[in-house]
């Protein structure tokens, strides 16, 4: 809503600055977004006469225009042609200024041009660039357009929020501002004469009393149809809206002022002088203003005469009933709508309009009379309109205002400041509210303000006029808080792989459906299973994700085309799954990391790592012991989207809960990743459930441990993780620790066979054990492992 | 003087002069080893001399004796002083040849990070975690009831509509992306006894077509207390702290009135500009308005706790939302907020360390 500061003169003083203004209206919950000063930057700018139009001799889109001043005649050279002689337009003289130009003599293809013609964007008064600004024939010749226009005014762009749909009209802006200044607020008066000769014959038929409640219609007859005054003119641009004729004029700046839309008739062009408001029939279609033919909707609320739909109820008049300069006689509609049917429509044919804007933010329904006789009144005074004796005005539906109780100390309770309950009352009857002060206040509320529905509603308003800079600043009771063990075990994860050098990663939630191909995921595989978004953006983002590895391979991808010499990421982040189970899907959080490129950069303590399957491993070992999370088991696997011989399946227990592999080649080449990269996925609830409490630290050993390595040789499809497991079991209780500390194959072992090589620890609670005793037990895993795996000992 | 005392008197004072000599010339430890051998060991003519002191006359046995026990400690003290310099100017050979340049890069791990919107939730957390408040969270997929209906969001409106909102397939105008967090405020107080402080992080998704400020999914956090006796002072305190822990404490911070439907009264938090402080000069930050919007707020709307039962003239509270790409932005001068979504490592690498 655009607010010209003149204009708003007409309704209060405002003995006040623009920065204090707008402060005001900043602090009263109408934002003002920008301060237009349009006249600033444009001087010398004056009135000029059109006398002829001559083609450019270079070029076909430019013309030669004759213009005249009250200082001489002058040529231009014109880029528009939406005026012709005898118009009055704005020319910037030789050495004038415009917003951002200074206006020199120059040659244009070749012809001189002592001067411009402005558009009303150049002119800084509104954002229309269609053509030159065509001035009211009563614009005297040579005059200061700034001051005809009204330029050296400022505009206030105000943010009007939804619920204040009376601050899109001058006079609801002017009552807050007098509320605010402690002013009065002048209502402009509507009486009119009236030919006592012309009788108002229109029927309304209102089909739909839930859609229109209320419609008035009003006749004027004899009217001329011309420019409007500069005055309304002005008006108009200062609002951004462009003039067109006196009566299309005088409709808009009526629906500016009193922010109720209204419409205009060619009396003429509605069939029976009926008006019928009704939902449109099924195949039913409208040409409306703009030209564009529509396919209405039987939703769609309809003003019709008997025979055809005449426009889009409280959005757009149809062109077929539109005004024009041969219009005689004039009807007026001014309409109360349903809100909602409203914005449906708007938004069903995507025509959001000034009318629209303002009936779903909630119109007044009992204002349509005074703009009805406002519009009346002004077509009287400017097009010479003879306005019948009565009006129809049909309401089927009366509007009861409400009434609300207040208790003013519940007003102090909620805003935790004291306000008297007199002052309580003068701020409600300062914004148009009745008030009858008692135990309680009982307040009606203003037709204009659809949004007070109850005591908390009257509350706001208190709450708001006296000023939120009043609000103490205090703290709530207050209750024991905290953070629970599983939402401080996800911080201490994204710790740990942070600390171990990894870049956490946050990438969308959503993937597209093709990703599971794209990974190839099998058939049964759960992450096929899709929750399936019904209203997509793109095709790259159709459904939810039920993996964290496309986002991640992307994100390498990226990366890697930036030349990253290291990428390690890492992604905490839910999975979805089309749950049978209750009313909605079900979401888990998931942990992924993908890794492609160097686990160490080359510098001069050693050549470059790469990250490969152990040293991804690596990490996720860690990972496990620093939550001190024992026998997460990795076992060998074939699953897409990894290399088949290079995948781990992991688990605890019976619960398999996540992946680790070498990303499968093809997948990695779909991507745009870079071959090798190496990447996990791990379902976090089966961690989170398996961290254990507090450790309980016991007793030191008392005695020593003794140590012995073994070397054993094995067929290569005996996996480390079973010999290990034998030594372990079979070396128990002296064998505490085993570690693996050689894989050999080559030309000391069988093709076909390996070498492992174990460095165990043993000890016993009571005395320190000897050789012999260590040689016993020794002996004792080979026996198991000979059988068992068909190892031997290294030689 | 007898020949035999004059002789053993000049053994004696030779082998002081070769002993001296030889202690003198050594030049390493082993070297003074040696002369500690040849010079005080038991063939050395020191100690052969010694032996020879039997043959002498008893009178001037003692004499020479004394001569003897003289050169003994004379030689003995300057292999001592030797052996002191010596090991001293080892060690200093040894730091020599061990110095390293301290100049040279370590063998440094490499150092991670956490993401900038993960640092920022936690920092914000932690705000309220400090408040006394806890966290929750709400699924993501949220059934309309909770998203709309409950927070006084009418059938009709248009930010129900497929334009505005996700549905997931088959359960149009029901089940859709929550297009922010606060229904995670009705979920928590379907769940909870009052009185509540909660803090809700989370991700939420909306169509808006991607552009600088807008991206189709992001991430907001809530906040809601409800509580005997809640005022909205107590929010503005509460939000104060708020803006002064994570902006600056020395800067103005005001309530503005504002319109949402499931608080009133609503407000939004603006904070003082903390690049230009409202000087008027030309800003990208705040566009030299002076404030910055920082969050939306208000007081619970009672309709909130009918929904869930709760005695709206014994509990009053207040609630606030805000997102978290903004406030991330803002508080460590990232240019475009979708920076925060395209996971570039040059981005992330700001970000190294731990939260």
């Amino acid at each position: 809503m655009r607010v010209s500061l003149k204009w708003l003169a007409e309704y209060v003083d405002v003995d006040v600055d623009v920065d204090r203004l707008k402060d005001m209206l900043d602090l009263s919950g109408t934002k003002v977004e920008v301060v237009h000063r349009p006249g600033a930057d444009v001087d010398g700018i004056v009135v000029a006469e059109v006398l002829a139009i001559h083609p450019h001799p270079n070029a076909d889109t430019l013309t030669l225009v004759d213009v005249r001043t009250s200082g001489g005649e002058q040529r231009v050279v014109c880029g528009a042609r939406n005026f012709a002689a005898g118009d009055l337009v704005p020319l910037a003289t030789v050495g004038s200024r415009l917003p951002g130009m200074k206006i020199e003599e120059r040659k244009i293809r070749g012809e001189i041009s002592r001067g411009m013609l402005c558009s009303a964007a150049e002119l800084g008064v509104s954002r229309d660039h269609s053509g030159i600004l065509v001035l009211p024939s009563d614009a005297p010749l040579g005059a200061d357009v700034t001051d005809l226009l009204n330029l050296d005014d400022t505009i206030l762009e105000l943010e009007v929020t939804p619920n204040r749909g009376d601050c899109l009209g001058m006079i609801g802006v002017a009552r807050e501002v007098a509320a605010l200044l402690k002013t009065d607020l002048r209502i402009p008066d509507v009486s009119l004469d009236r030919a006592p000769d012309v009788k108002n014959d229109v029927n309304v038929v209102i089909e739909d009393p839930t859609g229109c409640p209320r419609f008035f219609a009003g006749l004027a007859t004899d009217v001329s149809v011309a420019g409007s005054p500069v005055w309304l003119a002005a008006r108009l641009l200062s609002a951004g809206v462009r003039p067109i004729s006196n009566v299309v004029d005088v409709t808009n700046y009526v629906m500016l002022e009193t922010g109720h839309p209204v419409h205009a008739y060619d009396a003429a062009l509605v069939a029976d002088r009926t008006f019928v408001v009704r939902r449109a029939k099924p195949g039913e279609r409208l040409t409306t203003l703009d030209g564009v033919e529509r396919q209405l909707d039987p939703e769609d609320l309809l003003i019709c005469d008997p025979r055809r739909p005449l426009g889009l109820a409280g959005v757009m008049g149809g062109e077929e009933s539109e005004v024009s300069d041969e219009t005689h006689e004039i009807l007026v509609e001014v309409a109360h709508f349903d809100p909602v049917a409203i914005t449906k429509t708007s938004r069903r044919h995507n025509l959001r309009t000034e009318a629209s804007a303002r009936f779903e933010k909630g119109a007044d329904p009992n204002g349509v009379e005074y703009a009805g006789h406002r519009v009346l009144q002004l077509l009287a005074d400017l097009a010479g309109a003879r306005v019948a004796a009565d009006d129809v005005d049909e309401h089927p539906r009366a509007f009861e205002p409400r009434s609300l109780t207040l208790r003013t100390a519940r007003t102090d309770r909620l805003l935790g400041f004291e306000t008297p309950p007199d002052e309580q009352a003068a701020l409600l009857r300062s914004v148009g509210f009745e008030v009858r002060e008692g135990e309680t206040l009982e307040v009606t509320a203003p037709s204009f303000r659809p949004d007070v529905e109850r005591e908390v509603d009257l509350i706001e308003e208190v709450a708001r006029l006296a000023g939120f800079d009043r609000l103490p600043e205090t703290l709530p009771p207050g209750r024991a808080g905290g953070l629970t063990g599983e939402q401080q075990a996800e911080r201490t994860i994204r710790r740990l792989l942070s600390g171990m050098g990894l870049h956490e990663a946050w990438t969308p939630s959503m993937m597209s459906s093709r990703d599971v191909d794209l990974l190839e995921l099998p058939e049964e595989h759960p992450g096929r299973r899709l929750v399936r978004l019904a209203n997509p953006i793109t095709e790259a983002e159709d459904v939810m994700r039920t993996t964290l590895l496309p986002g991640l391979l992307r994100a390498v991808a990226r990366n890697a085309a930036h030349h990253a010499d290291a990428i390690p990421l890492y992604e905490i982040a839910r999975v979805y799954d089309p749950s049978d189970r209750g009313d909605l899907p079900e979401e888990s959080l998931a942990l992924a990391g993908a890794f492609a490129g160097a686990r160490r950069s080359r510098s001069w303590h050693g050549e470059a790592k790469e990250w490969d399957f152990f040293t991804v491993k690596g990490i996720l070992e860690t990972l496990f012991a620093s939550l001190r999370i024992p026998n997460v088991r990795f076992a060998p696997v074939k699953s897409m989207p990894f290399h088949p011989t290079r995948v781990a399946l992991l688990s605890m227990g019976r619960n398999v809960f996540g992946m680790l592999g070498e990303v499968h080649p093809t997948v990695c080449e779909r991507y745009g990743a870079p071959e090798r990269t190496v990447a996990f996925e791990i379902m976090l609830a089966p961690v989170l459930a398996a961290l254990p409490g507090r450790p309980e630290v016991e007793e030191l050993p008392r005695f020593p441990s003794v140590y012995l390595d073994l070397a054993i040789v094995v067929d290569e499809m005996v996996t480390a993780e079973r010999v290990g497991e034998l030594i372990e079991k079979s070396g128990a209780p002296e064998v505490v620790s085993v570690t693996l500390f050689d894989v050999y194959r080559g030309d000391q072992v069988e093709v076909g066979k390996k070498s492992l090589a174990y460095g165990l620890e043993l000890r016993v609670g009571d005395r320190t054990l000897t050789d012999q005793d260590a040689q016993r037990v020794r002996d004792r895993i080979l026996v198991v492992l000979r059988e068992r795996t068909g190892a031997e000992l290294r030689a | 003087m007898p020949d035999a005392e004059s002789d053993l008197t000049r053994r004696l004072e030779e082998a002081r002069r070769e002993g001296l000599e030889r202690v003198n010339a050594a030049r390493t430890l082993a070297d003074l080893e040696e002369a500690q051998i040849r010079s005080l060991g038991r063939k050395a003519p020191l100690s052969l001399a010694r032996a020879s002191l039997r043959d002498v006359a008893p009178e001037a046995r003692k004499e020479l004796g004394r001569l003897a026990n003289e050169v003994h400690a004379a030689v003995q003290s300057a292999i001592d002083r030797k052996r002191l310099a010596l090991e001293a100017a080892e060690l200093d050979r040894r730091w020599q040849e061990e110095q390293v340049d301290v100049t040279l890069p370590g063998d440094a791990p490499p150092a991670g990070s956490v993401h900038p919107l993960t640092r920022t939730v936690y920092e914000l957390v932690d705000i309220f975690i400090g408040l006394g408040y806890r966290l929750y969270e709400g699924p993501e997929i949220e059934l309309a009831t909770y998203n709309f209906d409950a927070l006084r969001t009418p059938v009709e409106h248009p930010s129900r509509s497929p334009s505005d909102t996700f549905y997931i397939e088959g359960r149009i105008d029901q089940v859709c992306l929550r297009p922010h967090t606060s229904p995670v405020q009705i979920r928590t107080m379907e769940t909870e006894r009052p009185p509540v402080y909660g803090v809700m992080p989370g991700r939420v998704y909306r169509r808006d077509a991607q552009d600088a400020t807008h991206l189709a999914g992001f991430t907001q956090l809530e906040g809601l207390a409800v509580d005997e006796g809640v005022t909205m002072g107590d929010l503005k305190g509460t939000l104060v702290h708020f803006a002064r822990s994570i902006f600056g404490k020395t800067l103005e911070v005001r309530l503005r009135p504002h319109f949402f439907p499931f608080t009133e009264p609503s407000a939004e938090l603006d904070v003082q500009c903390f690049v230009c402080r409202g000087s008027g000069a030309p800003c990208r930050v705040c566009k030299s308005e002076g404030w910055v919007e920082v969050l939306g707020c208000g007081m619970v709307h009672p309709h909130l706790l009918e929904w869930v039962g709760w005695d709206t003239e014994r509990y009053t509270g207040f609630a606030f939302g805000m997102g978290i790409e903004r406030i991330a932005a803002l508080a460590n001068g990232v240019p475009d907020i979708r920076y925060f979504w395209e996971n570039d490592l040059r981005m992330l690498r700001h970000f190294v360390g731990q939260p």
